[in-house]
Formats: structure tokens, sequence, C-alpha cells
């Protein structure tokens, strides 16, 4: 029996829009192993990227409990939250690698510092950077600034930031979803060979679902208003878990 | 008008940028408005004035007594050709006005000169008709109205009748170029203002011009033409140039008059020119020059034809030049010789210093983050040099500010000292009573001569002043200076700084030997130590040798210190005062011993700390112009980077949070963001120092001697320094704040086109 990173149950955020309050998310659970993938699907709006945020500590819940990595998460009291925020920031400092649709990459530095800060801020040797970009395809560009480079090297460059820190778990959120269909295709291609290599689990937000049959599970996200079931999402295997790691 | 509300809706989006837009050109306008309306009503009346007085003479009374109408009576059925001439000082410094009489000016034009002065409407500017100028005064022998009478050219000496001769008329003394100076220093101080506030508003412009391009390519890809576009904000900027040029013409005019008090006394107790109300610049002058000048900041890049592109200089090409023109400055302020020059040398040295600080701060921080060998330092520097370039504009204006505050507040300092200096001289006693009217001064003179604890601990002296005529050669009528005559010869005499003497000048001062005389005196006059100087005192003539020149503060009126033993018994004293150092004796009972003497009721005693507060108000109100466009200066400049800070910021948002996203505790994010804004805003402000110091050496000591014909003591203040880099420090902390409110709220990942493409660096 292994041991879940990730356990999620009764998770519920909504938005404040004027004096109305908008459920996006409600009584969502999830489960993710170490080493497993997951596909977050569902149309604009669905919560995607707010789930996602939630999963980082970004957002804070409404409702709900967040497991992970043997810490517990609540939507507990404001005395507790700042408690909350501070293991979150350490979470992701070391454990949790964010990769965004774009801009990923602080402007101002090369490919190679930025990977270097982030492997440095996880407190990860930053030796081993050069490497990560040549083994993403991007070691020549390593002095490069991020608007001297195409929008694919550019997220290969972000992938090698998550995996230089040695994240345990990788949110990514529409990774390809600026790049052409063979880009898209390379980087993905990237990003679970190394998922797989290293062991680490994945939730990749994306509308593709070629993008998401890759993935070991697959979770659908509908809007709340639009549905009167309280539970809205609808959680399936696309493969068994020992299949997601011998990929 | 479809088009033009998308080209327009960045604003609605945007209103604060708007806001600071409108009120970047209403301020500018002001400021600008404000100088350039007291410096041309100035000119404009002094001119006139001086035109209209022009070589003349006026009919004095050989007693020394001012002149009064029964004077007019006597000499007109003599058959002189007289007009009288009343000046007055109208209330809530608006200047002072000539009342003329028109009648009596027609013997004038009919004496074949040119009528062209009087021949103006006697509008009020500054010419009315005497009846509404003695109108103006509250009684007859109020002191704000003083009576003259002209005489017309052709009248000589010889048809006066007795009593009565000719003297040289001029409005004050003879300023020479120090009235222009003055106003030109105030002119170079509009342009600078003027320099700042256009770097300030071109900064704002750009920034938003900036996040409307994405905006503008996509109406190009709708198919609007560029040049309609393009056309539109030409449009849209003449509309909002309009909107906010008016009302701050009538701003500027409204901190005229507010301030006009204060640069009328500046022009009166510093150079003792007065002021007359002149008329005003023309409002559509004021409006066309500033609009133009808002247009062109903001839309000079669209006059440039887009095929040709502008020459880029590469980094180190544009360091080098910024180099050569700071350094060609820096040697041309060393060696001209017009204060025109000098004014060039300035303008090349900012302009140099403009462009260097930037690359300078930016090429440091590349050069620090390269050395940083801690990844998170790196990002510090890079991103401290991204800050550096793309604030460029307003950090510089910023810069310039700092430097013309420091500058202006050397200056000023270092005038208010050397005008303490002056006054402690003038100062040295503890008490100054003054003569009441109608009393005999002599009286007081034996009682305080014989009081025996007066002459063992104390000082004191008896200090008249009056006016007397310096006469340079028999056919040509005198000048006028003021005379000091004081005697006995004492303490409070002796400790006066001397800048030349003869041999044991006190000596001989206290024998009646000699006079001495005032800096501006000697120099205007080529006077030298034992050189004769003959002098017209009451209708007396004293012919006495030069003992000594003594130091002032750069007034031009000259001054003669006459030991009060030798004024004639016919001298009518302007104003009479003893001054006592009381030393075991008590105040009181010198006061009551006087009241005996004078057998009056009551004296007037003031000490020595009320005059020189009395003195400070006045220097301060004279500095009040100079002080309240320097400080609205520096507040528009630190407004500006703050408002700028805060718009640049929301384009880089996504960034800092991204520092949040890789598990930076906030707190650490937001001590990252007060880290750069505070070094920015510190960085800056030591540039500005070199860029001060030499301003204020500029001011001292090649502007003021150019000008002035003087030089103050070049001195530093390192606790304003340390005022401003607090000030800065103040400036950075709010930028942060601001930064970190942004940061609070939800970032949105950037969207503008350059962003895309990896964010600008
Ligand atoms: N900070 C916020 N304030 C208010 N509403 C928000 C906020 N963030 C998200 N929302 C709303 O929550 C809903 C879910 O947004 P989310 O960004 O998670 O969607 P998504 O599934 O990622 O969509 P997409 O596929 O377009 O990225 C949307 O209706 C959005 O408008
Ligand atoms: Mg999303």
């Amino acid at each position: 029996m292994e041991q879940a990173l990730l356990r999620v149950h009764g998770l519920a955020k909504g938005f404040q829009s004027g004096s109305e309050q908008i459920p996006v998310l409600a009584n969502l659970a999830l489960t993710l192993n170490q080493g497993q993938s997951m596909a977050l699907m569902g149309r604009s709006g669905s919560g995607k990227s707010t789930l996602l945020n939630l999963l980082c500590g970004l957002e804070h819940p409404d409702a709900g409990v967040i497991d992970i990595d043997g810490q517990r998460f609540d939507g507990g009291q404001a005395s507790d939250r700042r408690a909350q925020a501070r293991r979150w920031a350490d979470l992701r400092r070391q454990r949790i690698g964010v990769v965004f649709q774009e801009a990923n990459l602080m402007p101002a530095m090369s490919l190679l510092d930025n990977v270097r800060l982030r492997a440095r801020l996880a407190g990860r040797d930053d030796q081993g950077c050069l490497a990560w970009l040549e083994r993403l395809g991007i070691g020549a560009l390593g002095d490069r600034f991020p608007d001297q480079v195409s929008g694919g090297q550019r997220q290969r460059a972000a992938l090698a930031m998550v995996f230089a820190m040695q994240a345990s778990l990788i949110l990514a959120d529409e990774p390809t979803g600026s790049l052409d269909r063979h880009t898209a295709d390379d980087v993905a291609d990237e990003l679970f060979r190394l998922q797989a290599d290293h062991d680490c689990a994945l939730i990749l937000a994306t509308h593709d679902a070629e993008l998401a049959a890759r993935c070991g599970q697959r979770l659908d996200l509908a809007h709340p208003s639009s549905s009167s079931s309280p539970s809205t999402s609808s959680m399936r295997s696309t493969r068994s878990a020992p299949a997601d790691r011998q990929q | 008008m479809t088009l033009f509300a998308a080209v327009f809706s960045h604003y609605r989006r945007h209103p604060l940028q708007l806001l600071a837009l409108a009120t970047m050109i209403v301020v500018a306008t002001m400021l600008w408005t404000g100088v350039s309306h007291l410096t041309y009503q100035a000119r404009a009346s002094l001119g006139q004035s001086e035109q209209a007085v022009a070589e003349r003479r006026k009919v004095v009374r050989l007693d020394g007594q001012s002149v009064a109408v029964a004077d007019f009576v006597t000499l007109r059925r003599a058959g002189v050709c007289v007009m009288p001439w009343l000046e007055v000082q109208r209330p809530n410094a608006q200047g002072r006005v000539v009342g003329v009489d028109g009648l009596a000016a027609s013997c004038f034009a009919g004496a074949g000169e040119s009528a062209q002065a009087w021949n103006q409407p006697l509008n009020g500017k500054p010419f009315l008709d005497i009846r509404d100028a003695a109108a103006l005064t509250a009684g007859p022998d109020d002191r704000s109205a003083e009576l003259t009478l002209l005489a017309a050219e052709q009248v000589s000496q010889a048809a006066l009748p007795a009593g009565y001769r000719l003297a040289r008329f001029s409005l004050g003394p003879d300023t020479g170029e120090l009235g222009e100076s003055f106003l030109l220093n105030l002119d170079a101080l509009g342009v600078l203002v003027l320099l700042i506030t256009a770097l300030l508003l071109r900064s704002v412009y750009q920034l938003g011009l900036a996040q409307r391009r994405d905006s503008f390519a996509l109406l190009h890809r709708f198919g609007v033409s560029p040049v309609s576009v393009n056309r539109l904000l030409v449009l849209e900027m003449a509309l909002l140039a309009g909107l906010c040029v008016i009302p701050g013409v009538a701003l500027g005019r409204l901190l005229a008059g507010l301030l006009g008090s204060g640069f009328g006394q500046a022009l009166d107790n510093l150079f003792d020119a007065p002021l007359y109300a002149g008329q005003a610049a023309s409002w559509l002058s004021s409006v066309l020059t500033m609009m133009a000048v808002v247009m062109v900041v903001c839309l000079i890049d669209l006059i440039r034809p887009v095929s040709r592109a502008p020459v880029t200089l590469l980094a180190g090409q544009r360091r080098t030049l910024a180099l050569a023109v700071l350094l060609f400055g820096v040697v041309l302020a060393l060696v001209a010789s017009s204060l025109v020059l000098v004014f060039v040398a300035v303008a090349l040295v900012f302009v140099g210093a403009g462009l260097l600080a930037p690359v300078l701060m930016s090429g440091l921080a590349r050069r620090l983050a390269r050395a940083a060998p801690d990844p998170l330092k790196r990002w510090h520097f890079a991103e401290f040099g991204v800050l550096a370039r793309r604030l460029a504009l307003p950090l510089v204006a910023l810069q310039f500010a700092l430097a013309m505050v420091l500058a202006m507040q050397a200056l000023v300092t270092v005038f208010e000292a050397t005008f303490d200096e002056w006054l402690s001289q003038r100062l040295a006693a503890d008490f100054f009573v003054e003569v009441p009217a109608g009393a005999e001064s002599g009286l007081a003179v034996d009682w305080l001569a014989n009081e025996p604890q007066l002459a063992a601990s104390g000082d004191w002296q008896r200090v008249v002043r009056g006016k007397a005529e310096l006469r340079v050669s028999e056919s040509e009528p005198g000048q006028g200076v003021d005379l000091l005559a004081v005697a006995p010869v004492g303490r409070l005499l002796t400790q006066w700084r001397l800048q030349a003497a003869s041999d044991q000048p006190w000596q001989a001062f206290a024998r009646g030997e000699g006079v001495m005389i005032n800096e501006q005196l000697a120099r205007r006059r080529q006077l030298a130590v034992d050189g004769p100087l003959t002098l017209t005192v009451a209708g007396e003539t004293l012919s006495l040798p030069v003992l000594a020149i003594y130091p002032d503060y750069g007034r031009p009126a000259g001054e003669v210190l006459l030991n009060a033993g030798l004024l004639p018994a016919a001298f009518k004293p302007g104003f009479e005062s003893l001054s006592i150092n009381p030393g075991n004796l008590d105040i009181a009972t010198v006061v009551s011993g006087l009241q005996r003497v004078w057998q009056v009721e009551t004296v007037t005693v003031r000490d020595n700390e009320r005059i020189r507060e009395l003195a400070d108000t006045v220097f301060d109100q004279t500095f009040l112009l100079t002080r309240a466009m320097t400080v609205l200066t520096l507040i528009l400049a630190a407004a500006a980077l703050l408002i700028m800070g805060w718009v640049f910021f929301s384009t880089r948002v996504w960034y800092y949070r991204l520092l949040a996203v890789w598990g930076l505790r906030d707190r650490e994010v937001a001590g990252q963001m007060v880290r750069l804004a505070v070094s920015l805003t510190i960085g800056i402000a030591v540039l500005a120092l070199p860029l001060g110091i030499w301003l204020t050496w500029v001011l001292v000591h090649r502007i003021n001697p150019l000008a002035f014909g003087w030089s103050l003591p070049m001195a530093v203040y390192p606790a304003f320094w340390v005022e401003l880099i607090g000030l800065s420090l103040v400036v950075g902390l709010s930028i942060a704040a601001l930064m970190r409110r942004q940061l609070q709220q939800p970032a949105t990942m950037p969207a503008s086109a350059s962003s895309l493409a990896g964010g600008e660096r």
C-alpha cells in the first residue's frame, strides 16, 4: 500500500463578484500517489487554474482539506492562515514545481541563471543546472535571455527549472498551451519522460484531449453552477497506476 | 468617433494615468507661467519706467527737505518747467504706481523733447493720473507716497529760484546689470523647472503609449492605418493639453500673485529696485507656448517619419557621447566669460549627467549581477538594472530636482549667512532706542556720555541715517548715496570687518579725518582707499579721503559711513537711533533717563532679537519664490516617480509574484521590493549630490560674480544632503508600499506583446 502524496477532500472555492458569491469548485476530492500523473480537463472557466492554485497554496480554500507530503492544510482560522501560508511557501520552495502557460522565467536573467535561481531557492546544488538544460536540448542557449529564445525553448527551460529543483509534485497549467502542435508534443514528451524518470507526481491542466490521454488519471471539472449535483467532478482512471509508472 | 472612442478607451481603463498626465501638464504650466509671469512683469515695468525717466533730472531743496506742493507752486511761478511725479506703494504688494500730471507734462512736450513717454494711456501700468495716485494714499503724510519734481531738459541751474538745485533722477540706485541678472537667474530657474516637468510629462505619456501599442496593433489589423491612429493621438493630446494648459496658466498667475510680494521685496530690499505694477504677459502667448511644449514633448516620435529610423547609438557610444557633453560643459563653465555661456554650460552638464546617470546605474547593476555568486542577488541586481532603464526619465527628473534643490538651498543659506554677518555688524548692540520725532538727540547724547556706569561697562553710539550726494565733477549733478553717520566711535563700530583700509582707520575716523564706503560704491565709482571723496550734505560740501572699504551682502546702493560729528547743523536725519549695550546698567534705567531728558512719556526700544526676527522675516519673504519653486518641483518629481514606479510595476507584478510561487515568503518578497525601490531612489539621490554640489559651485563662483560682481563664500551643507537622502528613502518606501498593495491583488499573466516574448529586460 502506497502512501498518497496528495489527498484532497471536500474542497470548495468560490469568488466574490460584487455582492454575490460565485462558486467555482465544490466538494472536490482527489488522490495522487508519487509517480502518478493526472490530467485536469474542463471548459474554460471551470476552475482548473483555481484548483492548481489551491494545491500549491496560492489560493486559500473556502472549505476542505488538503493533505500533501505529510502535511495537512484546511480552510482554518485567520490566525492559522499565516502559519499555513508559511508552510505552503516552504513546500513550494522545495517540493512543488509550478509551470504556467508562459512567463515562467525572470526576464532579466539568462536561462541558466533562471534555472540556478530556482535550484538554489529549493536548496539544491546549482552545479547540475547546465546539464538539465542540455537534457532538454537547450544547453547551447543557457546564456540567452528569455526574449532571445522561442516560446518552446522557454517552456523547456521552465521544465528544466522544476526538475533542477527536484520537485516531488509538478503542477502544470497548460504548459504547452501557447505552442504549435509539433513543439507542444516535443515539450510534452520531455515532461512525461522526466516525470517518469524522477518518479514525481504531475497534475496537468489542459484542453488537449491527446495530452490528457497520456496521463494516468483524468479529472473533469464542470462548472458547479451549471449542474444541480453538488459533486460536479468526475474522476476516472485512464490507465492503471503501474502502467503509469512503466511509461 | 468610434475609432476615437477605441483609442481613448485606454484612459477609461486607466483613469489614474489620465489624471497623472493631466496633473503633470497643469503643474508644469503653473510653475513655468508663474515664474515667467513675474519676470516678464518686472522686466516690462522696469524697462518702461527707466525709459520714461532716462537721463532725467529733478529739482531738490537745498536744505535737504523733501519737496512739497508749495515748492511746485514756487517753481512754476518762477517759470521753471517741472512735473510732479508721485510714487505710491499700493497695498497688498500690487507693486508701485506712478502718478503724473498730464497737464504739467505738456510743457515737457512743448520743449521739443520726445513726448512719447507721456503719451501712453495712464492706465496704472505703471502710470496713472496724479489725482488717482493721490487717492490711493491713505493720508497726506503717508510714507508709502513720495513726491518728486521732474525738471524738463532745458531747465538750467541758473534758472532755478534760490533754495533749489538740480539733481540726477533715477528710480533707485544704478543697479547696473544687477536687476537684469536677477531676472535672468529666475528665467534659468524657470527653464530648469520646465525641463524637469517636461521629462516627467514625457515619461508618463510614453508609459501609457507603450501599454496602448497592443491595441494599436489590433486596430491596424482591423484595417485602420497608422496614420489615422497618429492623427487621433495628436487630436487627443491637443484636447488634453487645451483642457489642462488653460487652468495651468490661470493657476500660474495665481501663484505669481501669491509670490509677488516676496518677489517685489526681493527686488526692493536686495537691489533697491522697485517693482512697478507692470503689464502682464498675455494669456495667449503663455497658452500657446505651453501647448507647443506639451505637444512636442509627448508626440515628438510621431513627427519623425517611421521610415527613417532614429540614429541609434550603441550603449558604449551613448556613454562616450554623454561623457563628452558632460566634460565639455564642465570645462565651458570654467572658462566661460559671459553669463549666457555659463547657462549653456549648465545645460550641457545637466544633459550629460541625465544621459549618464541611468547608463551608469544599469551598468553598475550589470557588473554587480555578474559578480554575485548568489542567484537571488543576481536577480536583484538584474531587476535593478531593468528598473533603472525603464524608469530613466522620472529618475533623471528626480536627480535634476534634487540637484537643483541642493544648490538653491546652499546658495540661499550662504547668502543668509553673509546677510546675517552683515546684520550682526549693524546690530552689535543689545538695544536700539528710536529718537522720537521732535526730540533733540544732543540731550540724550550728553546724558549717555555722563553716565559713569555706562562708560565703565557698556557701549553706546548715536546712529543717523539720511541722504547725501556724491559729487563726481563740477558740471555733472551728483549721485545720491545713503549716509550712515555714527558717533562716538566705540567697540560697536570698531569690530566691523573691513575689506581694505588705510593705516589705523578707526582712529582717523574717530578724529573725523575721513569716511568709509561700502563695497558696491567702491566698485561702481572705482574708489580706492586714500582716494578723495566729495560729498554734499545738506547743502554743505565735505571733501574727505576714503579710510576704508567695508563689505556688505551685495546691495547695490552706495553707502557712506561718516563720523556724526561732521554732520552740518542743517542736516535733517531720515532716521535717528541710539544703539546701547547697557553693561551693568539696567536698560530700564537708561530708558527712564532718556524719557526724562526728552520729556516724553514713551520711547520705542527694540532689542536685538526682535530686530533680527524682523530681518529674518524679510529675508524669508525674499526667497519665498525660489524656495517655493524648488520645493514644488521636488514634490512633483517625487510624485511622478511614485506614479511611474507604480504604473511600471503593474506590468511587472507577475514576475514578483513568481518569486512567491517559487516559495519566497510574503515578507521576503516585500523585502526584495523594498530593497529594489529604496536602492533605486537612494542611488539617484547619491548621483544627484555631485551634480548639486557642482551647480552650487557654478552659482557661487561663476554665475554670481558674472551677474552681480561679487562672490559669496562657497559652502556645502551635509546635513541637508542627509535630509534629501532621507526624502529619497521615503519615496522609495512609498513605491515599495504601493508595489506591495498591487501584489496582494491576484496577478494576471502579462499580456502585452513584449511580455509574450519573455518580458522586458
Ligand atoms: N481572483 C478571482 N476573482 C474572481 N473570480 C475569479 C478569480 N479567479 C478566477 N475566477 C473565476 O473563477 C472561475 C474559474 O477560473 P479558472 O481560471 O480557474 O478557470 P480555468 O478552468 O483555468 O479556465 P481556462 O481554461 O480558461 O484557463 C472563472 O469563472 C473565473 O472568472
Ligand atoms: Mg486556466
